[in-house]
């Protein structure tokens, strides 16, 4: 063994100390490895599986099935551009190949002098400054000619991409925003300053944990990850009696294209989340905390992490929070690049060590969930409105909202809007409501299509954008609230280039664990491909709805049904737009996007 | 679960009743509606991931897998509605998008669950019409196994195995998506006592048998339930071997035993066997004996097994004659059958010849999963039937000139003893008689040399570690001249008229089972397929 990995073993023993079991320490080592070696070789494949008590061969699957490990080294500088959806409506094809001419490199290279890798990917979650790419650990974005000058040049001089909350439209005061607009507001110091943990300490003191869970019960607050179960139900599941430890588990891996949100919480405000935890914690009796915050999200993981720090100085949590005598440790997990870890099951499996393979249901993560312990998991912000519930009451939170979906939630815009970016709003706004908060589509184009929800969601025609924006009236209308990613499209958009890259999306992130997601997803991209290339076939549009159809339901998370809706929805409704595409072998739009919105001319 | 309820339910119409946690699938297994599946192994954790079995239950809006789902209480299921039909046909066309289709070239072809399902499940048009992914094909993962990633379904079975089974870990599916692929950590390979299970536990062509690979095409194989011979453990087995022999000798250059295959035993091997009794299979064509051997001082000549017999007998009934057959001694062996050692028992009682033990091979590895140290299949039968064990004193006793004239069966008392031993026996011996299988130095220093016959080559039972009498079948007849041990013997005792003869195992057997009281009560038909344990 060399000496080098080896003189890593102090840290390693560190990260090894967090976790109940060795092999959740795997994705923290192999970053640790990576960070010193600049890639994890087969050797320091053997070193972790040795630490963490598996084989190599189930170290080098880790490796393998994450984006962010490196085999081979990258350049100093690694320019990764977003090439999903939002970013391509708003000219990401135009910055990559700028890009990849001025370093005279193509994606997946890197320069002779190694100082530039040069890759694409999949959605990096910040769609409000579209078109974005992350380089090293820093978001830049929205990319221009200069920006593109500046990482040429002086890439050492780039700025991070601003933090801007665009606002709440219709509602009387913020309610999970109320400090994103405070100075310095990610610091203890301001957020104690705004009442900061006494919705936390009030529970602990004066309620009793069912009178907890009877709060967030009545204030209809659901799941804001996308699923939308009723929170206070999930809590209720979580067995009163067990023998096992129970734990909390923050699913911060936000990766649904269009969606911003958990970021923005995370980096904004994070002791709102924290509080919110500590008050889930001890409704469900939980001591121990994991928050699995996104790869890409580094700095979000530093506020998160110094955040955590300084509630343990403030006596917030440890041995006995608020000198209550409940106990509660939080550890900040970092997730490795798959967007199939955002699924509750697949978090945990991943959490431990693993590939991010969803798991078989029952049992159920309130059973059976981390290291088989009873497991409540929670999204970012559900949690976050924790505290807001128990300091006004379920009743004030869920009179905010529309129907069964209780209170505010925040809503990502972006795609062809003039201020892309997150709002705030009841659950009750309208689609239409919101696009005109975010300032309408550009000056002299027209709206064509709306996604509602995150890219899975079924796609919205222009003529169906007054439905309200809670769970269940999107249900109704077709389509879902998901993570509340609103992806605006104008009638610049060519429609099978947009399902292109949403079919791009999911043929990369399908986990390949069941047949008909693994084998579907990248059929149906090489078809719509084709189609894109002009050889499309006039029996493929129903070849695309009849294998959409046969993947949907089929296998063991939902990830193939949201690989199927997309599909189904953008086919069905501009049926005419693909049949054109497939008799004429091109398309009848022009060009998919107006370059002239970033600044950069083709 | 012996306190579990049961649970009735109905598949496709019929009402039964099963275990409480019975899965969906046992049940239609148990119902005579088998489902396909792909991924599920009885012996291995469920994996859920194939979808083949997906099955219409009533009340559920999706399609569910059997494998996992358990049987509740007045649940409905269907296995072969319109719904579950349609969707085992569209998992089978994902399942065979990206596959090569190389069945011509494929040593899978003919027992191939893709074919096997594709005429019973699939039978639609093919659409499929963009460009196969690539992946590595022909890759050895090790001494043992090939890997085609093409063929690969991604089950998880192979990685499961050497997970659950042997602990090894080698196998992962790397990547994701659809450039999934199956593979061993760089640099390392598949290499432990069992890696010839995965090839076995493969549903499709990905991994195939190095050894067996393009020797022959699976449908000129026959199939012969037997037990392997190589340890105590007594794992069942199925030998395989080329029954076109006589039309397609070229096939393995006439070798007859192509393969073995494990047969499910819950008791002894479960669905397992290790790799050094499956291929030690290639014993049985090697190094044989095919001829009676005599030897008159100085160089062997191939004899007739009447010279052989009347040499032996004249060796003996002096002794007899005299009442001096405390000169005689009987190695017998341990890879002996209990027939034949039963037989041999009787020849010698009849003969009032007192010094008959039987004799191991050397020990060797052993573990705690199925690998047992002694290397032989029978040597609890030999304790079974009172007969004592250890030779070296006997040949000790022969170089002392205490014997007259000694009898060895099977196992070479060189490799065992040491050569100086043997010959000294040899040379102070009136007779040294070897009647075994395989040529070694044993039999090199015999004055007379029988060729027996391997267990491939005949009926019997051996009785394993557990005290388990099970069943060997003849599957090949004795390579040249070869006899059966039990007919050596039954062949010996005509000679010296003694009135002992037999026609048959089982007519030894059912003698035995009568005499015996380790045995007492014990058929064929009772020891069936399965084995039944000793009786005493």
């Amino acid at each position: 063994m060399s000496a080098e990995l080896e003189s890593l073993r102090p840290q390693a023993e560190a990260i090894l100390a967090k976790y109940e079991q060795q092999r959740a320490a795997m994705l923290p080592l192999l970053r640790l490895v990576q960070e010193h070696q600049g890639r994890i070789s087969p050797e320091a494949e053997e070193w972790v599986g040795r630490l963490t008590g598996v084989s190599p061969a189930h170290v080098h699957e880790v490796v393998t099935f994450y984006t962010l490990y490196h085999q081979q080294p990258v350049g100093a500088y690694h320019i990764q551009v977003c090439t999903n959806i939002t970013c391509a409506l708003r000219g990401s094809a135009q910055c990559l190949a700028a890009i990849s001419e001025r370093l005279g490199i193509q994606p997946g290279e890197t320069t002779r002098d190694g100082r530039y890798t040069l890759s694409t990917v999949e959605c990096l979650c910040a769609c409000e400054v579209a078109p974005v790419m992350q380089v090293n650990d820093r978001y830049v974005g929205p990319i221009t000619h200069e920006v593109i000058g500046t990482l040429v040049a002086q890439p050492e001089q780039l700025g991070s991409a601003p933090l801007k909350f665009q606002g709440t439209p219709g509602l009387v005061e913020p309610v999970i925003s109320k400090r994103f607009t405070l100075k310095d507001s990610h610091t203890i110091e301001a957020a104690v300053r705004d009442d900061a943990y006494a919705a936390a300490r009030k529970a602990l003191t004066e309620m009793t944990p069912q009178q907890v869970i009877d709060e967030v019960t009545k204030a209809n607050l659901r799941g804001l990850g996308g699923a939308g179960f009723p929170t206070g139900k999930k809590w209720s599941f979580i067995p009163k009696d067990s023998p096992e430890p129970k734990f909390l588990v923050v699913n911060a891996d936000e990766g649904e294209p269009g969606t911003i949100k958990d970021r923005y919480i995370i980096a904004k405000d994070p002791h709102r989340l924290l509080e919110g935890m500590i008050i889930a914690a001890y409704a469900t009796g939980a001591h121990k905390a994991y928050v699995y915050i996104r790869g890409e999200y580094v700095e979000p993981a530093r506020i998160l992490q110094q955040a955590v720090k300084d509630a343990y100085k403030y006596g917030f949590l440890g041995k006995s929070a608020f000198n209550t005598g409940f106990a509660l440790d939080v550890v900040v997990h970092r997730g490795a690049g798959a967007y199939i870890c955002g699924e509750e099951s697949a978090l945990l499996e991943s959490l431990e060590g693993k590939k991010g393979f969803p798991r078989l249901r029952p049992p159920y993560p309130a059973i059976s969930g981390l290291f088989a312990s009873p497991t409540l998991i929670n999204n970012v912000e559900t949690l976050a409105f924790v505290p807001t519930i128990i300091q006004k009451g379920g009743d004030w939170f869920a009179r905010l909202g529309h129907g069964k979906s209780g209170g505010t939630r925040l809503f990502s815009v972006s795609g062809h809007v003039q201020k892309p970016g997150l709002y705030e709003a009841s659950q009750g706004v309208t689609l239409r409501e919101l696009i005109e908060a975010a300032g309408g589509v550009p000056e002299g184009r027209t709206l064509k299509a709306v996604i509602p929800g995150g890219i899975s969601a079924k796609i919205l025609r222009a003529d169906e954008i007054d439905v309200h924006m809670d769970f269940d009236s999107l249900l109704a209308a077709k389509t879902m609230a998901g993570s509340a990613g609103v992806i605006v499209m104008d009638d610049t958009t060519c429609m099978v280039r947009a399902l292109w890259y949403a079919c791009k999306f999911f043929a990369h992130e399908s986990c390949g664990q069941c047949s008909p997601c693994r084998e579907g997803t990248g059929w149906i991209f090489k078809i719509i491909d084709r189609m894109m290339q002009g050889r499309g076939r006039p029996q493929d549009l129903d070849s695309l709805l009849g294998i959409a159809t046969n993947m949907e339901g089929r296998t063991i998370c939902v990830f193939a049904d949201a690989a199927a809706w997309p599909v189904q929805s953008y086919i069905t409704k501009f049926r005419e737009e693909f049949e054109y595409h497939v008799r004429e072998g091109k398309c009848d739009i022009g060009s998919e996007v107006r370059s002239q919105m970033t600044g950069v001319s083709v | 679960m012996p306190d579990a309820k049961p649970i009735t339910l109905t598949i496709d119409g019929k009402t039964m009743t099963v275990p409480d946690g019975t899965t969906v699938l046992q049940a239609c297994e148990k119902a005579g509606s088998p489902v396909p599946f792909y991924c599920y192994h009885p012996g291995l954790s469920i994996a859920g991931n194939c979808r083949i079995c997906l099955v219409e239950i009533e009340g559920s809006p999706k399609l569910q897998i059997a494998c996992y789902t358990r049987a509740a209480e007045g649940m409905k299921v269907h296995t072969t509605s319109d719904t579950t039909l349609k969707g085992r046909q569209d998992v089978l066309e994902f399942l065979l998008i990206n596959h090569p289709l190389d069945c011509p070239v494929c040593d899978q072809a003919g027992e191939c669950w893709l074919q096997d399902y594709y005429m019973q499940h699939g039978l639609y048009d093919q659409r499929f019409n963009e460009t196969k992914i690539k992946k590595p094909k022909a890759v050895p993962v090790g001494p043992t196994v090939m890997l085609d990633a093409e063929r690969c379904i991604l089950c998880s079975r192979c990685v499961r195995f050497t997970d659950e089974v042997t602990k090894t870990g080698e196998f992962g599916i790397f990547n994701r998506g659809d450039h999934s692929e199956i593979g061993v950590h760089p640099g390392k390979t598949l290499d432990n006592k069992y890696s010839g299970n995965v090839v076995d536990i493969c549903p499709v062509g990905a991994l195939t048998d190095r050894d067996f690979r393009f020797k022959c095409r699976v449908w000129y194989l026959r199939s012969t339930n037997s037990v392997c011979p190589g340890c105590s453990r007594g794992c069942n087995i199925e030998i395989h071997d080329n029954r076109e022999r006589e039309w397609r000798p070229h096939i393995a250059n006439g070798e007859r035993v192509m393969r073995l295959k494990p047969r499910y035993n819950p008791d002894v091997n479960q669905w397992w066997m290790c790799d050094a009794g499956r291929y030690g299979y290639h014993a049985i064509d090697e190094n044989r004996l095919a001829h009676v051997l005599l030897r008159d001082g100085g160089a062997a000549r191939q004899g007739r097994w009447e010279e052989a017999y009347r040499r032996l007998a004249g060796a003996l009934e002096p002794l007899r004659q005299a009442g001096r057959l405390t000169q005689l001694g009987v190695i017998l062996s341990s890879h002996l059958t209990n027939e034949e050692l039963y037989a041999a028992k009787r020849v010698c009682a009849a003969l009032k010849a007192p010094n008959v033990v039987f004799q191991r091979p050397k020990s060797g590895d052993h573990d705690d999963l199925l690998i047992q140290a002694d290397k032989s299949p029978n040597a609890r039968g030999a304790q079974a039937l009172k007969i004592p064990e250890g030779a070296l004193a006997l040949l000790e006793g022969a170089a002392g000139k205490q014997l007259r004239a000694l009898l060895v069966f099977g196992q070479d008392l060189v490799e065992l003893f040491g050569e100086a031993k043997v010959r000294q026996a040899a040379e102070a011996l009136e007779l040294l008689a070897y009647i075994g299988p395989h040529a070694n130095k044993t039999a090199e220093l015999a004055h007379v040399v029988l060729p027996g016959a391997v267990y491939a080559e005949k009926d019997g039972t051996f009785t394993n570690v557990q005290g388990r009498v099970q069943r060997i079948r003849q599957a090949v007849a004795p390579w040249g001249e070869a006899k059966p041990e039990w007919q050596i013997l039954s062949d010996l005792s005509s000679e010296l008229r003694l009135g002992l003869s037999w026609v048959d195992p089982q007519l030894i057997f059912e003698e035995l089972a009568k005499a015996e009281p380790s045995f007492r009560g014990l058929t064929y038909a009772a020891v069936g397929e399965q084995g039944a344990m000793l009786t005493g």
